[in-house]
């Protein structure tokens, strides 16, 4: 598999949860990816907030995580 | 937070609470008890039975109060089929039912019952001439939903119950949608039972009622006590029934202003969001459609996405599609009214309620575009 990389910082080697929530909040087919802050940035939420997001989308069951 | 899920559920109004209150604290007495504290409670189920009959045209004695819609529509499905017991009976719904109906009619199949669903037509709506030709000898009922829950479009039941009720078969209609929300006539409407959820229209969650037309009887599914004349044991969700009672005597009071600024909000969404989104499409009936129900379909992008963004922005919509573990399966709605599946997995429902306001739907269009843009960039 392709090593997946932050569009806005470069971060390489995105994690299982930062490839999973960019597929869950923006699209499956998604051609970019985020790290979890400039995924943040971009939804402009507080990273907390997505690190709860990652614990339900996981509580329901779904296999992007 | 903005809620704009009402078609989920609603929140319960200022009145059925306070009204529900006593109910769960000082009069807390069993409906069947002979002393004092019992009769109130009875009396308060009365009244409520009356608020309802009142609102739907119908005979105190043919309300009965349920758990809600889906035990009403179970009831009445598993009822009919042991009314007509060591029959092989026919049974005519639609494709586009809640799912308590379709899994109950499944459950009948595998007990021999016979089922037709018929097809709708691009805007989700049952033509008559397809009930006609499904007619069999055997049809002992139909059972076609008054709304539907997913893209608001509503039937003519009234032209499928004048016809039936010539032809004396029975005829059901799910009305949990249209209940409190649209006018709703079981004379009018020429049906012979009817199902309605509270939660739907500003009461409390777990009541709901059926009505059944005087003659049919239906044998019971509870047993135990006389509670509901002996056709529902168990005791009865009293506070509920209150609250069902005074909130949907208020929803029918209120309705005409109630509707017109329902739908002026929905009108003001779609074109708000088509200035920004010429593509967006409404799913379901342009013009029979529940007042504040509407269902839009993006180019695209997937409606879960759509969601869960908003959801993140504190906008509380819904999906068509139900992500199961991972996989989205697209709605038996929208797949019914010809959306091939990529377009039926773009859809989100928006359903306004009556506590929405109008700086609401202004904020809410502002986030599906912000929200659409933000998906699109990433594809």
């Amino acid at each position: 598999m392709k090593v997946k990389i932050c569009y806005v910082c470069n971060k390489e080697n995105l994690s299982k949860n930062e490839i999973g929530l960019t597929k869950k909040l923006l699209s499956k087919d998604a051609k970019i990816y985020y790290c979890l802050d400039c995924l943040a940035d971009y939804l402009e939420v507080e990273t907390e907030f997505l690190l709860e997001k990652i614990e339900e989308f996981k509580n329901q069951g779904c296999e992007f995580f | 937070m903005i809620y704009v899920d009402n078609a989920a559920t609603t929140r319960i109004s200022d009145t059925a609470f306070e009204k529900m209150l006593p109910f769960l604290r000082e009069q807390y007495g069993n409906a069947s008890s002979r002393y004092s504290l019992g009769a109130r409670a009875k009396r308060a189920i009365e009244k409520a039975r009356e608020q309802v009959a009142l609102a739907i045209g119908a005979e105190m004695s043919e309300i009965t109060f349920t758990s809600g819609g889906s035990e009403a529509n179970s009831w009445l499905l598993q009822g009919i089929a042991e009314l007509f017991c060591g029959e092989s009976i026919h049974i005519i719904t639609s494709s586009i039912e809640h799912h308590s109906i379709l899994k109950a009619c499944h459950a009948l199949e595998n007990k021999s019952a016979e089922v037709t669903y018929l097809p709708v037509d691009g805007s989700g709506r049952v033509s008559l001439s397809d009930v006609k030709v499904s007619i069999r000898p055997n049809t002992r009922l139909v059972s076609i939903m008054l709304a539907n829950n997913e893209i608001g479009t509503i039937q003519p039941v009234a032209e499928i119950g004048s016809y039936l009720h010539e032809k004396g078969i029975l005829f059901h209609t799910d009305a949990v949608q249209a209940v409190g929300h649209i006018p709703v006539n079981v004379n009018e409407l020429n049906v012979d039972f009817l199902s309605a959820s509270a939660h739907k229209f500003n009461g409390a969650k777990g009541t709901g009622f059926l009505y059944k037309r005087s003659g049919p009887q239906l044998p019971s599914m509870v047993f135990g006590g006389e509670q509901e004349r002996g056709s529902r044991a168990g005791t009865e969700n009293i506070a509920g029934i209150v609250a069902l009672g005074y909130s949907l005597e208020e929803n029918v009071a209120e309705m005409r202003i109630i509707a017109a600024r329902l739908k002026s909000m929905v009108d003001n969404t779609v074109q708000g969001v088509r200035k920004r989104i010429p593509s967006v499409k409404i799913n379901g009936d342009a013009e029979k459609r529940l007042p504040g129900t509407v269902n839009l379909g993006f180019d695209g992008v997937s409606g879960e996405s759509l969601m869960n963004i908003l959801d993140l922005k504190g906008v509380c919509v819904s999906t068509s599609s139900a992500c199961n573990a991972g996989k989205d399966i697209p709605s038996h709605v929208l797949l019914a009214l010809g959306l091939s599946v990529g377009d039926a997995k773009s859809a989100i429902r928006i359903s306004y309620g009556k506590y929405n306001t109008v700086e609401e739907v202004e904020y809410v269009v502002s986030a599906i575009n912000d929200a659409y843009i933000k998906i699109k960039s990433a594809l």
